[in-house]
């Protein structure tokens, strides 16, 4: 791949927008950074970003059942499906396992129910990350806003829910208290980095990194400490009354419609936000172009604070819904979720709209992988991987556009050195 | 071309973030006892446990400055360090530890560590270089993959997500006769990673100010096009400079493994955050590897800080606590230093027309 093109070079150029970072500003270089990422997402059609999102998946897919493929001949099993000269026995059959992974999603109502439970989680996350995306700024620490809010919650629904009937009105009062608390909270820990952001120049990227570790060592801390189960060996709280637990709509499994369809008004809610106000465009504005916002009479450094508390809130609201939904308690190793979420919102080109389907596929790889675990013995961190796999595929959309062209596709001719260099 | 150290700002922000974070610890934990503590605590001993614990971020932080010198943002720091430290237990564990400890097997460990960390560099620089990927987003991918696949094969290894056992370490080198005085005789004794440290900061520090390709590398990240009317291939030097990255990673990833003996990959993995806190220390430290590792050693002598003060059992003192003071003063460094001056180029692509 790396040929010798750089030595025949006559005249060059840089290809990214503008070299003009020369203020003497490390972070407002990387700043540009994401607004020139913004830009080309911006830039491409419609139609593009759905294509590269899906080619993405589809690589990822692949690359991950490489993978599996692989270590099936590391790992050890009593009836290995596949035997090698040279390599031996292989254990993991890819196909099987991605049969598994729908069947396990699918294959039941209660199956169904634990993937439409993770798609609301997911929703909730990948929305968070997406707010953040939308205005330029790359929000890493929803984990950590959803681990506090989700602390908030459960304190709150554990207090409150001694004061209301066990009745749908006590329903009524305490889960929404719960979950505006868990949402206030997680939209402080998002409105920290904001503020960084804005008036001390320190990196999103970092500081909202920094703050998940803080976040998960302070709510252990409290729950250890304080407030948690102190008679448990485990660090965590009490269990939540039945009165604040969401009701499930699925036998045999968690899952709350109620939930499912608050997240995805929300995720309208959002996408209305920017394509019909003029907020939602001011706060678009401010990230992309900050110097063009603030000629227009914007305060982009508030409305970096105010999309990152958004970021925040909705991290926040995530970890109310794992409360009241999921774990009925506030309990030490929170999943993923806000990792989960960055995932989303890439693979959705950090559309609202978009995240709803993007959350949906992480949802079923999630429950799906449970069941290549038990039934299979493949280890379920492979979703971990493919999260990450579909990160990368997507940050290269020139990728596609080169193997495109190497295929006859596109406008241009092939080139005469395959087709790798333009 | 050699930019000072720490410039006097910087300074100053660290004096008052460690102030700050002593502050604090007073604060939260309560008076007197606990400068006492510290006092009691820091020996050579501590002094030794705290330069094993920069070993893993001034690595990173060197690797970091290398790579983005050449004009490509690494931030898959963290990513590059679990992956060292994986394949060296893994490497270890394949080589049969077990039986009695064999002298060059941490040395063949920490080959597999940095061969694994360098391909995955190369394949970073390639998704970076040749597909001019989003350098934010591709090394927040690094980070997550190796996230989820160090304890993907851990498990199909072992069975679960950390290594069994004590696999083997290091075993330290004392210089003969030296490190047999009494009181100061531990100075003369070092773990190998801490010393290969020791050589890496100069050593790296003379790479980037003295040598032609330490110039190429500060012209690819500054001015790659009149690097490349000179006549030097901007792309193959960008390739060093992130191939070098993942060496660093490599040493300091399995450097941190080989001092346990294992690998941890629950929660953040063992590396827990180190990779991340090695980009904050070259900041700091404004490009420069001694003033990264200044930074890294102060970060990294809080750290072995906590462990030490929770290991005094009279004391209670909350360790979750005291484990999230590097982060916090982290934040605190962040919002003081702010801006840094970057490589102009660094996390732009750069084409050069046929």
């Amino acid at each position: 791949m790396s040929g010798d093109g750089g030595s025949g070079s006559g005249s060059s150029s840089s290809s990214s927008s503008s070299p003009s970072s020369g203020d003497g500003s490390g972070d407002g270089g990387w700043r540009e950074r994401g607004g020139a990422t913004l830009d080309r997402l911006v830039d491409a059609s419609a139609a593009e970003r759905v294509a590269i999102s899906l080619a993405s998946l589809v690589f990822a897919l692949v690359v991950g059942a490489v993978l599996v493929f692989v270590s099936g001949f590391v790992a050890e099993c009593s009836s290995p499906f596949i035997y090698l000269p040279g390599l031996g026995y292989g254990c993991y059959n890819p196909l099987e396992m991605y049969w598994t992974i729908l069947e396990g999603a699918f294959g039941s109502f209660t199956d169904l129910g634990q993937t439409l439970l993770q798609t609301t989680l997911l929703l909730f996350t990948g929305l968070s990350v997406a707010v953040a995306f939308r205005a330029g700024l790359f929000n890493i620490g929803t984990q950590g806003q959803m681990v506090l809010g989700a602390l908030a919650t459960a304190m709150t629904v554990l207090t409150v829910g001694e004061f209301v009937p066990d009745t749908l009105v006590g329903s009524l009062v305490v889960i929404p208290i719960g979950i505006v608390v868990g949402g206030f909270v997680g939209g402080v820990w998002g409105m920290i980095p904001g503020l960084m952001k804005a008036y001390a120049n320190a990196h999103e990227v970092i500081t909202t990194i920094m703050l998940n570790f803080v976040a998960a060592g302070v709510a252990y801390w409290l729950v250890q400490v304080h407030i948690g189960d102190l008679a448990s060996d485990s660090v965590q709280t009490e269990p939540i009354p039945g009165v604040a637990r969401l009701p499930a709509s699925i036998d045999g499994s968690r899952f709350s419609l109620i939930a499912l369809v608050g997240a995805l008004a929300i995720a309208v809610g959002i996408a209305l936000l920017y394509s019909r106000t003029v907020i939602g465009y001011d706060l678009r504005t401010s990230g992309i172009q900050e110097a063009a916002a603030e000629y227009g009479g914007v305060d982009a450094k508030r409305n970096v604070v105010t999309s990152m508390t958004l970021s925040g809130v909705l991290g926040g609201i995530a970890g109310a819904i794992y409360v009241t939904m999921v774990q009925y308690r506030w309990q030490a190793g929170i999943p993923p979720l806000g990792f989960d979420g960055i995932a989303v919102s890439i693979l959705a080109g950090n559309n609202p709209i978009g995240v709803i389907p993007a959350a949906l596929l992480f949802g079923t790889l999630k429950t799906g992988s449970v069941a290549v675990d038990l039934s299979l013995g493949i280890p379920n961190e492979l979703v971990e991987v493919l999260r990450g796999l579909i990160i990368l595929f997507i940050a290269m959309p020139e990728f596609f556009r080169l193997l495109g062209k190497h295929y006859g596709f596109g406008s241009e001719p092939v080139a005469t050195d395959g087709g790798e260099r333009r | 071309m050699s930019a000072p150290t720490v410039t006097r700002r910087q300074g100053l922000a660290i004096g008052a973030g460690l102030l700050g974070v002593l502050a604090l610890g007073l604060v939260v934990d309560g008076g007197r006892q606990f400068v006492g503590e510290i006092a009691d605590v820091v020996s050579i001993s501590y002094l030794g446990s705290a330069l094993r614990f920069t070993v893993p971020i001034a690595f990173a932080a060197m690797g970091g400055i290398f790579a983005e010198k050449s004009g490509v943002i690494n931030i898959g720091l963290e990513g590059l360090l679990i992956v060292g430290a994986f394949s060296s237990i893994a490497t270890m564990y394949a080589l049969g530890s077990d039986s009695v400890p064999i002298e060059p097997n941490p040395w063949l460990a920490l080959l597999g560590a940095i061969l694994a960390s360098t391909l995955i560099a190369l394949l970073f620089a390639i998704v970076c270089i040749e597909f001019k990927a989003d350098q934010i987003i591709a090394g927040l991918a690094v980070w997550l993959i190796a996230l989820g696949a160090a304890p993907f094969l851990s498990v199909v290894i072992w069975d679960r997500r950390s290594s069994p056992g004590n696999v083997g370490t290091f075993s330290s080198i004392s210089i003969p006769g030296l490190s047999s005085l009494p009181g100061v005789g531990q100075i003369f004794e070092f773990s190998p990673q801490v010393l290969l440290l020791l050589v890496a900061v100069p050593v790296s520090w003379y790479l980037l100010n003295r040598t032609t390709f330490g110039m190429w590398l500060e012209a690819s990240g500054e001015d790659p096009k009149s690097l490349d009317t000179a006549g030097v291939d901007v792309r193959k030097v960008r390739y060093a400079g992130v191939l070098l990255s993942g060496v660093y990673c490599g040493i300091g990833g399995a450097g941190w493994a080989l001092n346990v003996g294992q690998f941890t990959g629950t929660g953040d993995t063992m590396i827990d955050g180190r990779g991340w806190i090695g980009l904050t220390a070259y900041l700091i430290g404004n490009y420069n590897p001694v003033g990264a590792f200044l930074a890294s050693f102060l970060f990294a002598a809080l750290d072995a800080l906590q462990i030490e003060l929770q290991q005094i059992a009279a004391y209670d003192l909350s360790s979750t606590l005291v484990g999230i003071i590097p982060y916090v003063a982290v934040l605190v460094v962040l919002t003081f230093v702010g801006r840094t001056r970057m490589p102009s180029a660094a996390g732009e692509h750069y084409d050069s027309d046929e």
